[in-house]
């Protein structure tokens, strides 16, 4: 059934599985006894070999600002489910140098994902999203360049997600917040890049001739998003 | 009373005189404003007040401001690595790829002083010539911690700058270009701390990619300080997000302060990265 292991330490805290949130007695205030029933029984299904139990319900961002949140609390509970996979099983010849980063991204991650919820939740409780389903069976998680290459995807995809959407948020402190959370991002992105080929931090496949990172849309971001997300997510009126 | 005759006399003795103006148009507009509600008599005071205002400021307001200020800091770092690129003293250990890493990001800041010049046309500021001192280019490792303190300062600089456009009126999308500029130089920061970890570089073993709490590494304090004001520009070892005190605790998580306050890059106000820079190179 689950493949979720209970640890003592720290690390249980952030390995904790996507749809944790949907759980908790919050949510059932907002979206009602049955989605909450179906989330929990689906949360008790393998999510790796059985597709009949797959969710495969659509989630809407939302609108305005509380959408773009949305749009970065789904980004981040997707890195944060994968770095804690990565940590829970670390992939064949791991340095211990390796881990550690890895380890400390995991955080960042779970952090950037709880932080997203508790702004949500102060700011539209009812409208926050529920806990995604991730889709990591392309991933081998055993192997570094599986691994690595999937890290870089994502990280890569936030810069360009956060760097495209900063013009879309109409208050500051969430404007502020953003470039909090993007530069960061990119130091991962180029720490995972540096794993995979040395020097490669700014390669000129995302930083272009004007020395531009890259800046995508909602619709591009969620497009290259989607194949890892079991749920299908609809940004269209994120920022609108 | 003819004002464009009295900024034409100010060009001849102040060559630079438009360059400091932000906007030539709104400059004559607010002079205009002043002489309609102000005796003839008193007008030649105004109007030196309003020169003052343009040539001191240092809370910048507008788009064009923002920008001259982005072009001086990419023109900083760019002289920097170039000047490094050719230094005598760091032929040896500047080599391979530790060379063709600084030469890329090299590259990448002489492509953003390009693009900011474009931008402003004739309104670009004149380039100042820098003076990294004796230090600087002395040995691998003093470059390198000069090199991360300029990318982790021109990081904080361009976030600290977000708001600012945005309550300008974000024209030509600006913003979305300097968040672009913002994350390369995100990575670059990150390649040259994890530069740091080498023997010739001074052996950083326990640096990371990210800032942890305000740990300066050896660069200068003030770099992971705080600004002004320190509400909106906290030190990098910050807590609290978004109206959250403490996000070590207030997560449903336990999470150490190392971790959360690497999680979030801060900002910094135009005043005090000046004040940094200022404090290192004489420009």
């Amino acid at each position: 059934m689950s493949n979720i292991t209970q640890k003592g330490s720290d690390e249980a805290e952030f390995a904790k599985p996507l749809y944790t949130p949907i759980k908790r007695r919050s949510f059932f205030m907002y979206a009602g006894a049955t989605a909450g029933a179906t989330a929990l029984l689906l949360s008790g299904c393998d999510d790796d070999d059985d597709n009949v139990t797959t969710p495969s319900g659509t989630v809407n961002l939302g609108s305005g600002d509380v959408g773009v949140l949305n749009y970065a609390y789904a980004l981040e509970q997707l890195e944060a489910a994968f770095y804690a996979k990565v940590i829970e099983t670390p992939y064949s010849g791991i340095t211990n140098d390796e881990r550690t980063a890895l380890t400390a991204i995991a955080r960042h991650e779970a952090i950037h994902r709880d932080f997203f919820k508790a702004a949500l939740t102060k700011a539209a409780a009812t409208q926050i999203i529920p806990g995604l389903n991730p889709d990591f069976s392309k991933v081998n998680f055993n192997d570094r360049n599986s691994v690595l290459t999937t890290a870089r995807t994502f990280e890569d995809l936030g810069v360009a997600a956060y760097n495209g959407a900063g013009s879309l948020i109409k208050t500051n402190d969430y404007l502020l917040i953003a470039g909090k959370i993007v530069s960061v991002e990119a130091r991962h992105a180029a720490y995972i890049r540096d794993l995979i080929t040395p020097g490669s931090f700014s390669g000129s496949d995302v930083v272009n001739a004007q020395g531009l990172d890259q800046a995508l849309s909602v619709a591009q971001v969620l497009a290259a998003a989607q194949p890892f997300i079991k749920e299908t997510l609809n940004g269209n009126d994120v920022g609108k | 009373m003819n004002l464009f005759k009295i900024i034409s006399e100010l060009e001849k003795v102040d060559p630079e005189i438009m360059d400091r103006l932000t906007h030539r148009r709104s400059a004559l507009t607010a002079l205009g404003d002043i002489s309609k509600k102000m005796a003839l008599a008193a007008a030649p005071i105004a109007i030196g007040s309003a020169f003052n205002k343009a040539m001191g400021q240092n809370n910048l307001s507008t788009v064009p401001a923002v920008l001259n200020y982005a072009l001086l800091l990419e023109r900083l770092e760019y002289s920097f690595y170039d000047q490094a690129l050719k230094a005598p003293t760091l032929t040896v250990p500047l080599t391979g790829a530790a060379r063709t890493a600084i030469e890329t990001i090299r590259a990448h800041e002489q492509a953003h002083v390009t693009l900011l010049t474009t931008a402003l046309g004739s309104q670009a500021d004149p380039a100042p010539n820098f003076d990294f001192g004796t230090t600087a280019f002395a040995t691998y490792d003093s470059f390198l911690t000069f090199a991360q303190a300029f990318e982790d300062t021109g990081v904080r600089a361009y976030k600290g700058q977000a708001v600012t456009i945005k309550t300008a009126g974000n024209p030509n999308n600006v913003l979305q270009t300097a968040l672009q500029i913002h994350s390369v130089e995100a990575r670059h920061a990150a390649h040259i701390r994890y530069m740091r970890r080498g023997v010739t570089a001074g052996n950083q073993t326990t640096i990371m990619p990210w800032i942890v709490n305000a740990e300066a590494n050896g660069a200068p304090a003030p770099v992971y300080g705080a600004g002004n004001p320190s509400a909106t520009f906290p030190a990098e070892d910050n807590l609290a997000q978004g109206g959250i005190t403490d996000l070590t605790t207030a997560l449903g998580a336990t999470y150490t302060a190392a971790d959360v306050s690497a999680a979030f890059d801060e900002g910094l106000d135009s005043t005090t990265v000046t004040t940094i820079a200022r404090s290192v190179v004489k420009f």
